[in-house]
């Protein structure tokens, strides 16, 4: 019986000297792995035009038809992009995505990547905020 | 096509029409040849060396003709050395094909490789991408891999404009000069040229406006390549996010099938919008054509201006009511005005809707039923001698005569312009009666003048002279030919043709004709069918070029123009009028001031026009894009439409409208949908019988076949799954059908006076057209007013080109610009309709030019 | 291997009686009074006498084989004219634009009316009634002298109404081009000549036959060469002409030699000379008496001969020429000497073909411009062995799918060059070319030319 004890309490013991598995999150927080696939950044180039074309494959490939994009042309005045066409509208419902990353494997121009980036209560405006930089 | 030729292909014997392009015949028996610049609408030209195969012949004795035998006992066959292009061949006997070998194969590869070298790869960013012909085959033969060096390149021009409504993207262009040839063998708008040579050779327009064609959008659907896009739909969407609904076009009576592709767009405010407009095969009707009013006149479905709720005039106000509201009103006014109810039917009510307004007024003991614009007449003899059930233009070559009277076909009906130009091109008579010359007359060595007003005299004179002695047992025939005694003579060339013809159509305009001449003009153009015996049978049979896309259907529910002058008329005498999707305000001088003395009026409008401020009550009705129903085009064939997108506001279908008041009125319970509606059509008018909603579906295949997995073939016009509709048939199909002609009786022709012209107000494709209108892309195509003189005519009346005048004609006048154009008749003022000046008469009238200033001072 | 008979008194060196280069002999032949006065005209005097089918026999007896290049048999490519065509005519194809050719332009200055004559002989053949002469643009001056020749024909009957009271009329114009290459293809010609976009037509229908002609009625096009020969032919018979040359290509033929020889020019020889009679005896031997690296027998469309023994001792007829591998094409014999860098050559030719094609055909139109990119990286010394490889691939790419002729030679300079001398590209994708100086003197390179707007 005291060796029933015994081995409780070794085990109450071993489980005090250890450290939590627990995180004082969010002044904690644990790394992501390189690959994770948090929040989806749209990337300019360094010359700050987008590098999203508008070209909509992200929209295609996506399984939940979580992304929406129109399309429209760059005219000199206003550029977004260096090619012809730029995302009028660029669009994720996050209430449907599913974090899978085919619109990073479908995307031509590398302009979508999913970042590490994974808590997601915040206002998004449009352009500003889904732009990286 | 009924002498067939014995080929093989791939060692298969098949049998094929002869004379049959052989990548025509491969297709018919299920055998893709690949291509990019042969096209089964034109002619080969063997450029893009995509269709290569190999090609042999089975050898002949010299001496005997006899095909030689191997020692196998079969044919000997001598083939090719080097793989030869399947579009420049036509098949013949013993021609043997092989088109799934290796040396095909690499050289199908070998090009597609050479074709990318060039070629931008730029899918993500292109219109074509998802559509596009030389991606597929890519996909198909191409190698996968280039050994071209990326970075050696050539760069050209993304965006360049060939006009305001179409852009060609050089990078993508392949030189396969379909465009090219399109407008310069088919439409005849020499337009678009190849510029400079070997991989400079690029594709320019050497018009002013740039692209100066009414069919321009078509070369975007024929184009292999992304290279040719419309401003319209330029980045509009990707293809695989368009839904397509079928439908047809309103513009015109040619009824044009069309697919609307839609989709949800931000800047519409999240609506499902149309995004383009493409041509759905119908080789009876539009072939894989629209034109350009078709393709680009779709805006005015999602203008910003539509009307969307009710509106009742309350304090001399229109104000926004409810519909139960509005309804009610409707109903009690119509309960008050008794038998005195009219209708006003517009040119793009479907035939639901004009069955339920037939109903309506019916039901309240009306018996005026309008349809507008009266224009035109002649329904009873379209009935009777109409184009027989068949008739198709595509099948009209030699031996055919197609005569058109009184019409600027190009202007005022784009479809039938092209339809009756190809068939002159293979080989039909064309005869073309009108006052100035057209468009059409380049085809023809028959072009016979006549003086505006004449029209009658000289279609009689033409039929005096193709009879000769003849005097065919017809009832009525001893009194024509009395009075056909005084008609001149015309044109014994012309009259020889409509003679000579085996197979005879009469194309009847109104241009310059009131109603009533109008209608003696047709009585004439029937005459002459049935003294030749041209009805009855296909390709056979008068076809009138109706002002609206749906008069025909209007003349079938029972409305008719003579009505609709009666209502204008003696518009006091009616308590209530209902003036249905039509605008008499703005098109007829004296509508406005006429409908100020009708009692109550209530309109369904899309757009405030000047009818609806008019009115009493305004309802918003829904475009054709927004709800279900049946056209009934210019040669009687009911094809069902489809609904494309939400509809706009509150606005409800006609057909509902017209149900619900009734409903109101004690009419009985409203039908739930226009199928229902259409099913009582067809129990209740004759001509109707059969024509259900499943049977307008109906479907058959189609050559060329388009809109398959091979969009290289035909293009990306949509291959018809929403129907081909049904053509009524008329009285001379049954055989119970009495020939008959009758003495037409026309209107004294209009005399001028010393200094008076004979003003003819004439119909524009390109106009400012309440719907068309709403079009930003064409505005720059519409002409601002004008009048066009004689050159003679205008020195006498010291015009110069470009002058303003002002221009004075039954009652009305108006301020222009003037042309000075050697196409116009001495004594004749081309005064076009709808460009912003105003309601003019549709007739030709006596009438005066004078410079602007002068009479000003 | 039939030689042929040695030309009259060619041998005698000094008075040497040409048929076509009469210039040579008589002194201002092309005045049309010395020209009647050395029997000019009398071949249309004969031809009249006889029917047009007759004419035809004689001009089939006498093998004439076309001279522009093809060597098809001029009197069966007017007897495939129907008989019964209403309407026809003749296009002559002047048009000289082979690198290397100068032959028609001697013809046409010094001796327009033999030309004009022929000309004529062939409309009456075919009962055509007017006859064009298509001259390539550059030709502009030579043109406006070749009408006042006309005129002077037509001033003494030969040309116009009724022509030498046989009841046959016939009008002769000339036409300038606009300086491209493929309107020397017959069917870019006569489109040329309809005022559309220089580009080959689809054949069949073949220029001889209804909807393929010019205006699409039936329609001879011969060299201007091919119809000097006839007149000499009519007066003197067709066994005459076939005493020169060889059984299977009879006649004389003009042999532009050009390239590094020591007396360049047009010589007027029978058929059947060897290359090393030309190039020796006639032109006097290679530049600074170097050795022979190839000669070019088509100017730039026929592919490059090594400058072998064997290829020295080919006859130049249309058989044996083909037999070592080439064709004889118009005769311009272009001569390279060992020092040439067969690269820079081959460059030269292609950006020409490059530059010259119409663009009607994707092969010609994206191998050519594929090729000069191959190529020029190559000759930049920018390239890899695999490079050689690839141009030899695109080139053998090409082959056979082509509209027209221009797209199967386009590929010659690139295949042939390879297949002789596969050294000379060695040496280039081996690392630096031997000289940079020497590429520079070699190779004028172009700038790019800018396409687009």
């Amino acid at each position: 019986m005291i060796g029933d004890m015994v081995r409780g309490l070794v085990t109450t013991i071993k489980h005090v000297i250890q450290r939590p598995v627990t995180i004082e999150y969010p002044e904690v927080r644990r790394p992501v792995q390189p690959r994770f696939k948090g929040r989806h950044w749209l990337h300019r180039y360094e010359n700050g035009l987008e590098k999203c074309i508008g070209c909509s494959l992200c929209a295609a490939a996506c399984p939940v038809e979580a992304i929406w994009v129109e399309a429209e042309v760059n005219t000199d005045d206003e550029r977004y992009s260096p090619g012809e066409r730029y995302a009028k509208t660029y669009e994720i419902n996050y209430l449907r995505c599913i974090f899978c990353g085919y619109c990073e494997d479908a995307c031509p121009t590398e302009a979508i990547t999913m970042g590490h980036m994974y808590e997601l209560s915040l206002y998004v405006a449009r352009r500003r905020d889904l732009h990286q930089g | 096509m009924s002498e067939t030729v014995t080929i093989y292909l791939d060692d298969r014997a098949i049998e094929a029409p002869k004379g049959m392009n052989l990548v025509d015949a491969c297709k018919l028996h299920g055998v893709d040849i690949p291509v990019f610049c042969y096209h089964p609408k034109m002619e080969p030209v063997g450029m893009c060396r995509m269709c290569l195969i190999e090609l042999g012949f089975e050898q002949r004795d010299r001496t005997t003709g006899e095909v030689v035998l191997g020692e196998d006992g079969k044919p000997l066959v001598r083939w090719f050395p080097t793989l030869q292009t399947a579009c420049t061949q036509v098949v013949s006997e013993g021609m043997h094909v092989r088109t799934t070998t290796e040396a095909v194969r690499r050289g199908r590869k070998d090009i597609i490789e050479f074709i990318l070298t060039s070629h931008p790869l730029d899918c993500p960013v292109c219109d074509k991408g998802g559509e596009c012909p030389l991606q597929e085959l890519t996909m198909d033969f191409g190698p996968g891999k280039s050994r071209f060096l990326y970075d050696e390149k050539i760069h050209l021009a993304k965006r360049y404009p060939l006009g305001e409504q179409i852009y060609l993207d050089r990078e993508r262009c392949i030189q396969c000069a379909r465009c090219i040839r399109y407008v310069e063998e088919i439409t005849d708008d020499p337009v678009l040229q190849f510029y400079e040579r070997g991989r400079r050779l690029q594709i320019i327009s050497t018009s002013e406006p740039g692209f100066d064609s009414k069919f321009s959008g078509n070369t975007t659907d024929i184009c292999p390549v992304g290279a040719l896009t419309t401003a319209d739909f330029r980045f509009g969407a990707r293809p695989w996010e368009l839904d397509s609904a079928a439908s047809i076009c309103t513009h015109c009576p040619v009824g044009c099938n069309l697919t609307l592709n839609t989709r949800l767009d931000r800047d519409a405010g999240g609506r499902v919008i149309i995004k383009r407009v493409m041509p759905r095969q119908n080789e009876q009707v539009n072939e894989i054509w629209i034109c350009d009013k078709g393709r680009f006149g779709h805006h005015f479905t999602a203008a910003p201006d539509r009307i969307t709720t009710p509106l009742v005039r309350k304090g001399g106000k229109l104000v926004e009511a409810t519909w139960s509201e509005a309804l009610e009103l409707v109903a009690g006014m119509l309960k008050s005005a008794g038998k005195a109810v009219g209708a006003l039917a517009g040119p793009t009510l479907s035939n639901e809707d004009l069955w339920a307004l037939r109903r309506l007024v019916e039901g309240q003991r009306g018996a005026r039923l309008g349809v507008w614009p009266p224009t035109m007449t002649g329904g009873d003899l379209i009935a009777e001698v109409g184009v027989a059930q068949g008739t198709n233009f595509t099948d009209m070559g030699k031996g055919a005569c197609i005569v058109v009277v009184a019409s600027d076909l190009e202007e005022e009906a784009p479809i039938y312009w092209h339809r009756v130009k190809v068939a002159a091109d293979r080989g039909a008579t064309l005869v073309v009666v009108n006052g100035r010359a057209t468009k059409l007359d380049r085809y023809t060595r028959h072009r016979v003048r006549y003086h505006y007003g004449d029209e009658v005299a000289t279609l009689n004179g033409l039929l005096r002279q193709a009879l000769g002695d003849a005097a065919p047992d017809i009832d009525g025939f001893d009194q024509l030919r009395a009075a056909l005694e005084n008609a001149p003579a015309v044109d014994a060339a012309a009259a020889q043709a409509i003679a000579g013809a085996t197979d005879l159509v009469v194309i009847v305009g109104g241009e310059g004709l009131s109603m009533a001449a109008h209608g003696a003009l047709m009585q004439a153009a029937a005459n002459l069918l049935v003294a030749t015996g041209h009805v009855g049978r296909p390709n056979n049979g008068l076809l009138a070029v109706w002002p609206g896309a749906n008069t025909q259907g209007a003349l079938d529910m029972g409305f008719t123009p003579e009505d609709a002058t009666h209502i204008i008329d003696n518009a006091a005498s009616f308590e209530a009028l209902i003036i249905a999707g039509a605008d008499p305000a703005d098109e007829d001088p004296r509508a406005a001031a006429a409908l100020q003395e009708a009692g109550f009026i209530v309109a369904t409008a899309l757009f405030l026009t000047p009818t609806a401020e008019l009115a009493d009550v305004v309802l918003p009705r829904m475009s054709f894009a927004e709800r279900d129903g049946t056209f009934t085009n210019g040669e009687r064939r009911v094809q069902r439409f489809c609904k494309a997108i939400d509809r706009v506001g509150e606005s409800r279908a006609d057909w509902q409208i017209f149900q619900q008041v009734g409903a109101a009125l004690g009419q009985g319970r409203a039908m739930p949908t226009p199928g229902v509606v259409m099913a009582q059509i067809v129990e209740r008018v004759p001509w109707y019988a059969g024509m259900d909603y499943p049977t307008l579906a109906e479907v058959a295949p189609q050559f060329p076949m388009v809109g398959g997995e091979d969009l290289y073939y035909g293009g990306t016009m949509y291959k018809n799954a929403g129907g081909l509709g049904r053509q009524w048939a008329v009285a001379a199909e049954q055989a119970s059908y009495q020939a008959r002609v009758r003495v037409p009786k026309a209107p004294a022709a209009p005399k001028p006076g010393k200094g008076e012209l004979i003003v003819v107000p004439v119909r524009l494709l390109y106009d400012q057209g309440t719907e068309f209108y709403k079009t930003q892309l064409v505005h720059r195509r519409v002409p601002q007013a004008y009048v066009a003189l004689n050159a003679g005519d205008a020195a006498r009346l010291s015009v110069r080109e470009g002058a303003r005048v002002r221009v004075r004609l039954a009652g009305t006048e108006v301020e222009v610009a003037a042309r000075v154009r050697a196409s116009v008749p001495e004594g004749v003022a081309l005064l076009p309709l709808n460009l912003g000046v105003g309601p003019l008469p549709h007739a030709a009238s006596v009438g005066t030019v004078a410079v602007a200033e002068a009479v000003g001072a | 291997m039939g030689r042929g008979a040695p030309h009259p008194k060619m041998k005698a060196g000094r008075d040497v009686a040409h048929i076509i280069l009469r210039d040579l002999d008589i002194p201002d032949i092309w005045k049309f009074d010395v020209y009647v006065e050395n029997g000019g005209y009398e071949g249309l005097k004969k031809a009249v006498t006889l029917t047009p089918d007759e004419v035809i026999e004689v001009v089939k007896a006498s093998g004439l084989r076309g001279r522009g290049g093809a060597g098809f048999p001029t009197g069966v490519k007017w007897s495939f004219i129907p008989k019964d065509a209403e309407t026809t005519y003749v296009a002559v194809n002047a048009d000289e634009s082979e690198p290397g050719t100068f032959k028609d332009r001697q013809i046409m200055e010094g001796n327009p009316h033999q030309l004009i004559e022929g000309a004529l002989i062939c409309a009456y053949a075919i009962r055509a009634r007017a006859v064009y002469i298509y001259c390539r643009g550059e030709f502009w001056d030579l043109t406006h002298a070749l009408d006042a020749r006309i005129e002077e024909a037509r001033a003494a009957g030969f040309i116009g109404e009724n022509i030498l009271g046989s009841g046959w009329s016939c009008e002769v114009y000339t036409h300038l081009g606009a300086g491209a290459y493929i309107c020397g293809e017959e069917s870019a010609l006569l489109n040329s000549l309809q005022g559309l976009l220089g580009q080959p037509r689809v054949r069949p229908p073949f220029p001889a036959q209804k909807g393929g002609g010019l205006y699409y009625e039936p329609t001879v096009v011969n060299n201007v060469e091919t119809l000097t020969n006839v007149p000499w032919i009519m007066v003197n018979g067709a066994d005459a002409y076939r005493q020169f040359g060889t059984e299977q290509s009879p006649g004389v033929k003009v042999f532009c030699v050009s390239g590094h020889v020591n007396r360049p020019g047009n010589y007027e020889l029978p058929l059947g000379t060897t290359f090393r009679e030309l190039i020796y005896e006639h032109a006097g031997g290679i530049l600074d008496d170097k050795g022979l690296k190839g000669v070019l027998t088509a100017g730039a469309s026929a592919p490059i001969l090594p400058g072998s023994a064997e290829v020295l001792d080919t006859p130049l007829t249309y058989e044996d020429v083909q037999k070592v591998g080439s064709s004889l094409g118009s005769a311009s014999v272009i001569v390279l000497d060992e020092d040439t860098d067969m690269v820079w050559a081959a460059l030269k030719m292609v950006r020409f073909f490059k530059h010259e094609s119409c663009g009607k055909c994707t092969p010609c139109r994206e191998g050519t411009f594929w090729m000069e990119r191959v190529l020029s990286r190559i000759h930049r010394g920018e390239a890899t062995e695999g490079d050689i490889d690839l141009l030899d691939e695109v080139a053998a790419q090409i082959k056979g799918k082509c509209l027209c002729a221009l797209g199967e030679f386009a590929l010659n300079p690139a295949a042939a060059t390879i297949a002789h001398f596969r050294d000379d590209y060695a040496r280039r994708v081996s690392g630096v070319p031997e000289s940079t100086a020497e590429l520079e003197t070699q190779a004028p390179i172009e700038a790019p030319v800018a396409a687009g707007d």
